[in-house]
């Protein structure tokens, strides 16, 4: 009996990083504070370790590397290893075993939600910071896909990106720890971004909410200028700002495309005050019980309701500039409020 | 013919001004007793613009500076509202890029305006008043008029600034650390600097020091203060003395002995008042007490400032921190300004005026030099070349008339339209969000605790306990009266009163905000003062005990 390689998230916390990875850890810590975040489970890095081993693919990448070592430190070999290792690894499919625990998975999922062949967002979760292996699958539907797209994000540890960076760092070419998260997509009528800092002051007494249509990904990659609504923590006080949304990004067939927003909804806010002051809710609570600024990501749901349409998918620190850049920017912006008392 | 009432936009006019603004509030602190016309001139003209420029230089978003208005010797204020929110808002994004300079170099332009402005007195001084020929001497007294208009312009873009930096300092206190500026540990954060009017003090108390060493400790000691300065020439080390004295004045004796007037003599002119500084230090012998003072201070603030600090969390520090010392800078701005600013101007616009009323005298047109001071610019400039084809004296005798009758009834505190009341009246003085006005002339309201079963309540200006004999002080002149240990109770104190907080233990004033003169400089001398008690000086009676706790804002009147 192979060891366990799958997890559902409440069976996740913090601790977990190293065995599922840093999204799966979150995921399973925010399942354990209570918090909505879709449905789904982890495959943990030893899930990854067991279908190298027994698909054959990692002895074929140990030789690959074995016989081009010499050669690895040029760019263009790089991109070479990284086509060629992905193609080993994206050929091969999961061993029976492993083929069936996840099925199995899949299918309880679908279950649980009512839905055959429910569509999943199959996301990378590495247990370090790696840049260039974030590969994401949306809208997957169907065990043989689901399948396929594990292969795909385990292959994707071998871009040619990762692979400088793991030259660079003098680490284990051949290993790239890393786990997969499958969690429900969300029906997203309009996700966004949530910190409870302003990011370019570091002013704690704020929450900025960040918004678009359609899923997260046009707000989180800064390809839009979504809506923006920054609410004081200690009065409630709420400077909103609505952008003109051109492009949204919605669910194809399969996977995802960027499409035009309806014109009636271009200059409407994405969010309504009850669902904002949710949000901005969960996130004080949340920087509360972690003590440390946060910087989450919302979905709202379009076929639920107020307030169980309210999903999270990701929650860490925030990163915000501490040593302000320009301390005196900042005074003057604290002195022109004291006006507004 | 007359043509009009009254002087528009000097001398209040009830039915225009009311319909202006339903509330004009009379600054006891400055106008009280009543100014001459000719300081009123001065002062309602040119304090107005020096606000209104600097709320407009700052781009202050919710006040365009204060109106002013003339009214029996009184000066009344009253805000000039922004009125729009659209026009709050334009302002306020200006007034983020118009208070950067003053952030970043807060005193290259404190500095800057100093030099800037004592060099304009040092070109006024370069006219000798009694040798020039009248159009010099107009001359003169015109630029006297535009140094005192660049000078308000000075004084209030600097006390807009600084003031908002301190009240600023005074929220973020409140938010990160739970203190205001009523609490002992914040006013420890912003004493213990040393400023120009201190260093005065001190030279004062170095006099003393020479005196004693000359052997001349009795000539102040057994004569009158007004004697002092003829006794001291009739010996040759008492000669030598004042020879040193006077070279000290001619650098920092040009103050007012009251601050906003003109019609008492400057330092120059008459050193009874330094002299009679010297005496109280010779009295009470020992070392400069300001000197172990400061340093115990000094002290203190290092420790709080890393208390408070700690409690700041660790990324808001890098704002705090410099906040902090622009907050600090509050103390000192409001006394060096003082000296730079008012007192130097006034004793600049006495000097010209009186070479004028010199001349006048001469001429025939007034009958003394100081009556001057009933005449204000306008008709000075009328007669300031031939003042032999005029006589004023009519002007003069008029107004001087009005002048007596002044002095006799005080002046209300508020002119009100009618339905409009006093408490209304404070309430747009608050929301006007003024730093000016909310720091300088409202204060915080004390707080009633019958548990004490204190006489009087007010609030903390400068923390600390002292028991003591009261001393009820009106007017500058009675100030020679307080002897060392008195608990001083006045309506209000400016700095022409600081060399006296040398002296005594505590202080009760009826009015006063945390930047207010007898708060500022309590806590350099590390002497409680309990502010905003409103009756003090009504219901304390000199030569009663009474104690002041002002932690608490407690005043006890031991023997009643």
């Amino acid at each position: 009996m192979a060891k366990k390689w799958i997890y559902w998230f409440d069976e996740l916390g913090a601790d977990f990083n190293d065995l599922v990875g840093k999204k799966c850890a979150n995921l399973g810590e925010m399942t354990k504070l209570g918090m909505r975040v879709p449905p789904g489970f982890a495959i943990s890095v030893d899930g990854y370790e067991q279908f190298m081993e027994e698909s054959g693919a990692g002895k074929e990448i140990q030789s690959y590397f074995h016989k081009n070592s010499a050669m690895m430190s040029q760019v263009g070999k790089q991109v070479e290893a990284s086509r060629e290792i992905r193609r080993i690894i994206e050929s091969k499919s999961l061993p029976n075993e492993m083929a069936q625990e996840l099925r199995h998975n899949y299918q309880t999922l679908c279950h649980q939600q009512g839905t055959p062949d429910l569509a999943v967002a199959v996301r990378s979760s590495g247990a370090v910071s790696m840049p260039g292996q974030m590969e994401t699958y949306l809208n997957v539907r169907g065990k043989t896909e689901l399948e396929r797209k594990v292969t795909q994000v385990w292959a994707s540890a071998f871009t040619a990106r990762a692979i400088a960076f793991r030259l660079e760092k003098k680490m284990d070419i051949a290993k790239a720890p890393i786990g997969v998260a499958v969690l429900k997509m969300v029906n997203a009528k309009c996700a966004g971004v949530v910190l409870t800092v302003l990011p370019t002051t570091g002013d704690l007494s704020k929450v900025v909410v960040e918004g678009n249509w359609g899923l997260g990904e046009s707000v989180v990659s800064g390809e839009i200028t979504p809506d923006q609504f920054i609410v004081d923590k200690a009065c409630g006080t709420c400077e909103t700002t609505i952008s003109q949304k051109t492009k949204m990004v919605c669910y194809g067939t399969l996977g995802t495309r960027v499409t035009r927003v309806p014109d009636e909804l271009k200059c409407a806010p994405c969010l309504n005050p009850d669902e904002l002051s949710e949000i901005v809710r969960i996130a004080t609570d949340v920087e509360t019980y972690f003590n440390v600024p946060q910087d989450m990501e919302w979905v709202i749901d379009r076929d639920q309701s107020f307030p169980a349409n309210l999903y999270w998918v990701q929650a860490r620190p925030a990163k915000y500039s501490k040593v302000k850049q320009n301390d005196s920017q900042y005074l003057a912006d604290l002195m022109s409020r004291i006006f507004r008392m | 013919m007359k043509v009009y009432d009254v002087v528009p936009g000097l001398e209040f006019d009830a039915e225009r001004d009311l319909a202006q603004s339903p509330a004009w509030f009379l600054d006891a602190t400055h106008s009280v007793p009543p100014w001459t016309p000719m300081f009123g001139w001065f002062w309602i003209n040119f304090c107005r613009h020096g606000m209104q420029y600097g709320a407009e230089k700052l781009s202050l978003p919710t006040v365009h500076g204060w109106d002013w208005r003339f009214m029996n010797g009184g000066g009344y204020l009253t805000l000039l509202l922004v009125k729009s929110e659209e026009e709050k808002q334009r302002r306020e994004v200006e007034f983020r890029k118009a208070i950067l300079p003053l952030i970043k170099d807060y005193d290259g332009i404190w500095n800057g305006f100093v030099k800037e402005i004592l060099g304009r007195y040092e070109k006024l001084k370069e006219l000798d008043v009694d040798t020039a020929s009248n159009i010099e001497l107009l001359d003169n007294f015109e630029e006297t008029i535009n140094t005192c208009r660049r000078m308000w312009e000075i004084h209030m873009y600097m006390m807009y600034g600084t003031y908002t930096a301190y009240i600023l300092f005074e929220n973020m206190c409140r938010e990160l650390v739970g203190i205001d500026d009523t609490s002992p540990s914040f006013h420890r954060i912003v004493s213990g600097f040393d400023n120009k009017v201190f260093q005065v003090d001190r030279r004062l108390w170095e006099f003393s020091k020479i005196a004693s060493d000359m052997g001349l400790d009795d000539v102040f000691l057994k004569n009158e203060e007004v004697d002092i300065r003829e006794k001291l020439e009739e010996s040759d080390s008492g000669h030598n003395f004042l020879k040193q004295f006077r070279e000290f004045l001619n650098e920092d004796g040009w103050r007012m002995q009251r601050m906003s007037e003109i019609n008492l003599p400057t330092w120059v002119e008459d050193p009874t008042p330094a002299l009679s500084m010297v005496k109280q230090f010779i009295q009470k012998g020992g070392s400069f007490n300001l000197d172990e003072e400061r340093k115990k201070i000094s002290v203190e603030r290092a420790e709080t400032e890393k208390e408070i600090l700690a409690k700041v969390p660790s990324e808001q520090r890098a704002w705090f921190e410099p906040l902090m010392r622009l907050a600090q800078k509050s103390g000192i701005f409001s006394e060096e300004h003082d000296h730079y600013l008012d007192l130097y101007t006034h004793a600049m616009m006495r000097r010209s005026a009186l070479g004028l009323g010199r001349r006048f005298v001469k001429a025939g047109a007034i009958d003394d030099h100081e009556d001057i001071f009933f005449l204000i610019p306008d008709e000075v400039r009328r007669a300031g070349i031939n003042p032999g084809q005029f006589d004023l004296r009519y002007i003069v005798d008029r107004r001087r008339a009005e002048w007596l009758e002044w002095q006799k009834t005080p002046n209300p505190p508020a002119i009100l339209a009618e339905g409009f009341d006093l408490d209304q009246a404070m309430g747009v003085l608050v929301k006007s969000n003024d730093p000016i006005a909310l720091k300088v002339v409202v204060g915080s309201m004390p707080q009633v605790r019958p548990e004490l079963k204190a006489d009087l309540y007010g609030t903390c200006g400068s923390p600390g306990v002292a028991e003591g004999t009261a001393r009820v002080i009106v007017t500058e002149d009675e100030l020679h009266l307080i002897k060392a240990g008195d608990i001083l109770v006045a309506a209000s104190t400016s700095p022409s009163w600081t060399p006296v907080f040398s002296m005594i233990s505590g202080v009760v004033v009826d009015r006063g905000a945390s930047l207010s003169h007898a708060a500022i400089v309590g806590r350099e001398y590390g002497i409680p003062v309990v502010m905003n008690v409103f009756e003090g000086t009504t219901k304390i009676q000199s030569g009663q005990r009474i104690r002041v706790d002002a932690n608490l804002g407690a005043v006890y009147i031991l023997d009643k």
